[in-house]
């Protein structure tokens, strides 16, 4: 089996070991379970009995690549790896990839086809695929003469749209001509994108000129941010935002004309509380960051989607009047039985 | 003829071409990436037109990593990505060869 492309399958201890032991020889050593509990499949190359080369797919994220080039062509590994990982995926009609690597590594990807959309001094996010960013932004409705009016931004996960939610979008709109509300796109929360995007639109459909778009893969994603839903260490975090702020800097405002963009002050979420603060380091000067106090109920409480969603969990749907607007409660009335089934099959409510 | 879906042909290995074949709608457009794109940039692109061409495919965006391909190879594998994307991959294109 030399240098044939093998699966690796990463539940059978010894081939787990040998996996590891290649990677952290390469410098990869997180093995946290919330990150390799996330692959899909694992690709290998071996010489003899000795792993040369493996790959790794997560959804549409490529992972724990890593290639030793002793005895070959500088690349050449690598070029079978990755070319038999975006085969695979192909395969299963996943057209659109990314990559999240070490910065040293960006010129490699790119040099099979991959687009990088930002970078740190530390890592970059690279794309490659059937759709890249500029189709995204193509397809992001635009009004009359936009470069001449005032447009802000704002990202949301709206886990689910609370009065909070709609308070900042209010200002934003009140000081502005136009307001983008990107609704995060990933499924890994409690209300469905489906969902959250729906309860944004009828939450804000009176203010005329906000318009609200999917995140896609571009802002607070599985690609730009892991973090936001897996729980994770600080210095992590960082890295992660400084890509996604990056992005969001250099590519996205940009184009829509966006010059400043707006953030809920964050007391009780550690995560979102240093994306706050890298967005404040990475955004100014080209956007300007307005942060907007939470809003507090009549009796002093802070609004946040995290004590809704604990209120469903206990069935205290009384509490709720105060936190959400009527188009929010509404659709929890509605949908009750299946938002509590889905806590008890262990969706995580404490999170983002 | 109407591209039916994005498909994949060839792999990234040496001497070979890696082209990809999706929807669009503003003509061919190739997004080329080659070490040789100086040299040979143009001529790549030419053969990946014109076998296109001879499918009919107006519309379509192509995304090709070459790694040094000739001429046939870069033929042959815009055919297999054409006919998959066509789904036509049952009825050889004699024509096309």
């Amino acid at each position: 089996m030399n240098n044939e492309i093998v699966d690796l399958h990463l539940n059978d201890p010894q081939v787990r070991k040998t996996w590891e032991d290649f990677l952290t020889s390469l410098g990869i050593t997180d093995f946290q379970s919330q990150e390799t509990d996330a692959i899909d499949f694992t690709l290998g190359i071996y010489e003899g009995d000795k792993l040369v080369a493996t790959g790794s797919a997560a959804g549409n994220i490529l992972k724990y690549i890593g290639v030793c080039n002793k005895g070959v062509d500088q690349g050449s590994r690598f070029n079978t790896i990755v070319s038999a990982l975006i085969s695979r995926l192909f395969q299963q009609q996943i057209f659109h990839l990314f990559v999240f690597t070490k910065l040293k590594y960006s010129d490699s990807f790119q040099h099979v086809g991959f687009h990088e959309l930002a970078h740190s001094d530390v890592a970059a996010l690279l794309e490659t695929g059937d759709s890249s960013i500029d189709d995204y932004l193509d397809a992001i409705p635009r009004v009359a003469d936009q470069t001449n009016k005032r447009v802000a931004g704002i990202v949301m996960n709206a886990n689910p749209f609370t009065r909070g939610h709609r308070y900042l979008v209010e200002q934003a709109a009140g000081e502005n001509d136009v307001v983008y509300v990107f609704v995060v796109n990933t499924d890994a929360s409690l209300f469905t994108k489906a969902e959250r995007f729906e309860l944004v639109k009828q939450g804000t459909a009176d203010l005329k000129n906000v318009i609200v778009v999917n995140g896609g893969d571009y802002m607070v994603s599985y690609a730009t941010f892991p973090a936001y839903f897996l729980p994770a260490p600080d210095q992590q975090v960082d890295y992660q935002t400084t890509l996604d702020a990056r992005i969001f800097r250099d590519r996205i405002a940009p184009a829509l004309n966006i010059k400043t963009r707006y953030l809920g002050t964050e007391p009780l979420s550690r995560t979102t509380g240093i994306y706050n603060q890298v967005l404040q380091r990475e955004l100014p000067p080209q956007v300007a960051v307005k942060i907007v106090d939470r809003k507090t109920t009549t009796d002093g409480t802070i609004v946040t989607a995290t004590a809704v969603r604990k209120a469903i969990a206990d069935d205290q749907l009384d509490s709720l009047a105060a936190l959400l607007p009527p188009s929010t409660i509404n659709f929890i009335n509605q949908h009750l039985e299946s938002l509590q089934f889905r806590i008890k099959k262990g969706m995580n409510i404490n999170g983002n | 003829m109407e591209i039916k879906q994005t498909a994949l042909a060839g792999t990234l290995e040496s001497s070979d071409i890696q082209i990809m074949l999706s929807k669009g709608t503003d003509g061919i457009t190739i997004d080329l990436e080659s070490d040789v794109e100086k040299q040979f940039g143009d001529q790549i692109r030419k053969v990946i037109t014109d076998t296109l061409a001879e499918f009919d495919i107006d519309n379509g965006k192509v995304k090709a990593v070459d790694k040094g391909a000739l001429d046939c190879v870069i033929k042959a594998r815009t055919i297999a990505v054409a006919q998959r994307a066509l789904q036509t991959q049952d009825q050889p294109a004699w024509e096309a060869f």
